[in-house]
């Protein structure tokens, strides 16, 4: 797989660069600036690009901004958003330009390498991850204020949070020790308490995402 | 208009002075009107000449009394309107002549060029209406010599006239010299005035020049036109006595017009009343610290403006305090100091081409002196007012700078290392060889990082949030409501690009109020409401919880509210015990901070011309004037 990296911090693109390659990744190039990357995106193509959100030289949402254009550009190319702090209307924005092969997270999670780089293989398999952080904020405020997500179980609202951290229904199996059987029918379930229409698994696993962060 | 805008307070208090004059210009008007119609009326009895002459020449009688009046009522202390209502009366002392009475019709013979003499007077005085320099009076007074005492052989050595008290003897020779001799000398007069009014036009400016020119050329074509045009006319072009009659009086006709009208439109002339500074500043109603506005329209330059010498002070300020600069000589604005008890109190900054003549501003700057010492009083209050707040101000801005200094470096420094550091853990944990009690030791170690890093963004966050520098107050706004654990609700309106004080305040008050919801309310739910309502900011906390907060409780609402109270905003805490609690706080957006960003230039347009701020410590006076065509 073919990355290319937008990150202003030298010694951070360097350990992301070495991470990514140790893990089998192709990074064909690495930019400093958000015009760099778009550049850079445009010259390779790459299968996914990798982006902070704060770039030079106004140090406000530039990255975000190359992200959500490159996203729009080329829909076939996976992008990753990194970031000091994570929010949630940042993931509205980025799922509502793409539904799939979408990447939300804290920077800090970079640092927890296998399960980085597993966030984003799932990426690049057209998957949509959002980080704990924005998913455990949203919990927080369903349960606050009493919505349809508010209204689930607490065990539904766990399959819900694990799908919106872009897990398969294998892997939130495991998680939570059911079977895989029974993550599916949580799944349905949460699909019928949010209104959402039978349609392909994977578009509905973003549209119930959505409703949770939209809300 | 701006000048008329500013002229209003003078309107209010309009002195007996102004009215006593505009009743005798009235008087005036109608008693030469009145005459010279009471004189057409004894012509018409027993005419001797075709009566569309008596007609005619009253009617350029009415014209010049008129226009004349006219010019006088609305620029007072200019010259102008007196001459023109003088020519006039020389144009009517031709009717005059044409009476039966001999004494009258010897004045009228005697002064039957006279009104080429006024022609020329007028063309020399333009525009202030006074002749100060030696070359123009004297060619002004050689004019006169020429129509009225070089006249003489006409009348006293002219046989036609010998019904006339003036006459001596019937001598043609005399004649024909004493002719001769008025030609000449007319012809020389003449060409003087026509070289300065070419040496005029040269040093006045464009703008001055397309007034100038048509009004030069006009007043110059005139005098030659009425003397020359019968010979010219009936041997050349053979026009009858009559087409040379009405030409002669439509040529003589325009003159009171073209110069009136050059007078009250072209600018050069102020309004000219300055005795009406003096009644106005002791009127009791009078809006004093619309001084400079009333200089302003007195001295007839709308952008006047009055700057002030403050103790303690080595820059001038204006009425608001504010620190302006004087003009630098040879600017086109210049300036004359006010005094008072031998003390530079003030200066007039005033244009110096539309006012000529500084002796005219020092004069309405005496005049007001006292006023002046009243107002600047007030500037000095304001300007101590301003210095404080500026220094308020900065102490705001620097504290909002080190926090993003802060934020930023932390963001960049700390942060990328403990990402790294954390990185260099967990790869220890997958060193070839690594044991397990190594890989679990190597993973805590990374988690331990992690939750350093955590505690460091919130810090981080606390200090200045990324969604503020990233986004704005909208998006900062939003993730604190997302964040809080009681149910909130944020209305959000258009109220993006702010300043950046203002947005910074803005959050630290959600925040704040937030924060105390949190701790102290016990509410079951919040609304934050972030609204531009009139040009300012309104922010607005409500919750349903216990109230009896109090601005004096901790140390975090105080703050703020010192800091809203510096962009010059106002906070108000609603918090009556059991009725929960309404934190509002407004904050002028329009206010122009120095760290104000680049959008904040489209929220106050000021694009009226400001004289350039240059050298605020010297005061200059224009001596010697600038020559231009302004001036006599």
């Amino acid at each position: 797989m073919q990355v290319v990296i937008g990150e202003d911090e030298a010694l951070l693109r360097r350990g992301l660069t070495l991470i990514l390659q140790d893990a089998g990744f192709l990074v064909a190039g690495t930019a400093a600036d958000a015009a760099g990357l778009v550049r850079l995106a445009a010259v390779h193509e790459p299968d996914m690009v990798i982006t902070d959100v704060r770039m030079p030289p106004t140090h406000t949402d530039e990255g975000m901004a190359a992200a959500l254009q490159l996203a729009r550009i080329y829909p076939s190319m996976s992008v990753v958003v990194l970031s000091q702090h994570v929010q949630r209307r940042y993931a509205v924005e980025l799922l509502g330009e793409k539904r799939r092969g979408i990447g939300y997270l804290l920077k800090q999670r970079i640092a927890d390498v296998d399960t980085f780089c597993a966030d984003l293989r799932r990426v690049h398999a057209g998957g949509a991850v959002i980080d704990p952080e924005v998913v455990e904020i949203m919990v927080a405020r369903a349960d606050r204020d009493g919505t349809a997500i508010g209204r689930l179980t607490p065990r539904q609202r766990e399959v819900l949070k694990l799908v919106a951290e872009g897990r398969s229904n294998l892997a939130i199996g495991t998680e939570l020790h059911i079977t895989e059987k029974a993550v599916v029918q949580h799944t349905s379930r949460i699909y019928d308490a949010l209104g959402i229409a039978v349609d392909d698994d994977a578009h509905r696993r973003v549209l119930a995402v959505l409703k949770y962060l939209a809300q | 208009m701006a000048d008329e805008v500013r002229a209003a307070p003078v309107r209010t208090a309009r002195p007996a002075l102004a009215r006593s004059l505009r009743r005798s210009l009235i008087w005036l008007c109608g008693g030469l009107v009145g005459g010279t119609g009471v004189l057409l009326a004894i012509l018409l009895v027993h005419p001797d000449s075709p009566p569309w002459a008596y007609w005619g020449y009253t009617a350029v009688c009415w014209l010049y009394f008129v226009a004349g009046c006219v010019a006088w009522w609305r620029r007072p202390s200019n010259g102008m309107g007196a001459l023109i209502v003088w020519g006039g009366v020389s144009v009517s002392l031709l009717l005059v002549g044409s009476t039966a009475a001999p004494l009258l019709a010897a004045l009228g013979t005697a002064a039957g060029t006279l009104p080429l003499a006024v022609v020329v007077h007028l063309l020399l005085a333009f525009p202030s209406g006074r002749l100060r320099r030696a070359l123009p009076w004297a060619v002004v007074a050689a004019g006169y010599v020429v129509t009225l005492v070089l006249q003489f052989p006409l009348y006293a050595f002219d046989a036609r006239m010998s019904a006339l008290p003036l006459f001596v003897a019937d001598r043609p020779d005399l004649l024909r010299t004493g002719i001769e001799i008025q030609r000449y000398a007319g012809a020389l007069v003449m060409a003087v005035t026509a070289v300065v009014l070419v040496v005029r036009l040269r040093r006045a400016k464009p703008w001055q020049r397309r007034i100038l020119v048509p009004l030069f050329g006009y007043g110059v074509l005139a005098v030659l036109f009425i003397p020359l045009s019968p010979n010219l006319f009936s041997r050349w072009f053979d026009w009858s006595p009559f087409a040379i009659g009405v030409s002669q009086l439509v040529a003589i006709s325009g003159v009171p017009v073209a110069f009136a009208l050059a007078v009250l439109l072209g600018g050069f002339a102020r309004t000219g009343e300055v005795e009406e500074l003096s009644s106005w500043l002791s009127a009791p109603t009078a809006e004093r610290s619309g001084l400079s506005a009333a200089l302003a329209a007195v001295l007839g330059d709308p952008l006047l403006e009055i700057a002030f010498r403050v103790p303690g002070r080595l820059d001038w300020v204006d009425s608001a305090g504010r620190p302006v600069g004087l003009p630098a000589p040879g600017d086109t604005r210049a300036a004359v100091p006010v005094e008072l008890s031998g003390e530079v109190i003030a200066a007039i900054v005033y244009d110096s081409e539309l006012i000529a003549d500084p002796e005219l501003v020092r004069a309405a700057g005496r005049v007001v002196a006292l006023g002046v010492e009243r107002e600047r009083l007030t500037a000095a209050l304001r300007a101590s007012e301003q210095s404080l707040r500026r220094s308020r101000e900065r102490l705001v801005e620097t504290a909002d700078r080190e926090r993003r200094r802060i934020a930023q470096d932390l963001h960049d420094g700390l942060q990328v290392t403990l990402v790294l550091l954390a990185i260099q853990a967990q790869q220890l944990a997958h060193q070839p060889g690594a044991t397990s009690a190594h890989r679990t030791g190597a993973t805590d170690l990374r988690r331990g990082i992690d939750a350093a890093a955590a505690e460091l963004r919130s810090l981080v966050h606390a200090v200045m949030p990324s969604s503020l520098l990233e986004r704005g107050l909208g998006l900062a706004a939003e993730d604190l409501v997302d964040r809080l654990p009681v149910p909130a609700e944020l209305v959000l309106g258009d109220v993006e690009p702010l300043p950046t004080p203002v947005a910074s305040t803005a959050y630290f008050v959600v925040a704040e109020a937030l924060t105390n919801v949190v701790k102290h309310a016990a509410a079951s739910k919040v609304v934050v409401r972030l609204e531009l309502v009139g040009g300012n900011l309104l922010v607005d906390v409500r919750d349903d919880g216990r109230g009896g907060a109090s601005r004096d409780h901790g140390t975090g609402l105080r703050g703020l509210a010192d800091r809203v109270d510096v962009l010059g905003g106002s906070l108000t805490l609603d918090s009556p015990a059991g009725g929960g609690t309404r934190l509002s706080v407004q904050l002028p957006v329009s206010q122009q901070g120095p760290d104000a960003t680049a959008e904040l230039a489209r929220a106050q347009p000021d694009d009226r011309p400001r004289p350039p701020v240059l050298r605020p410590t010297e005061l200059t006076v224009p001596d010697p004037l600038p020559v231009t065509a302004t001036q006599d």
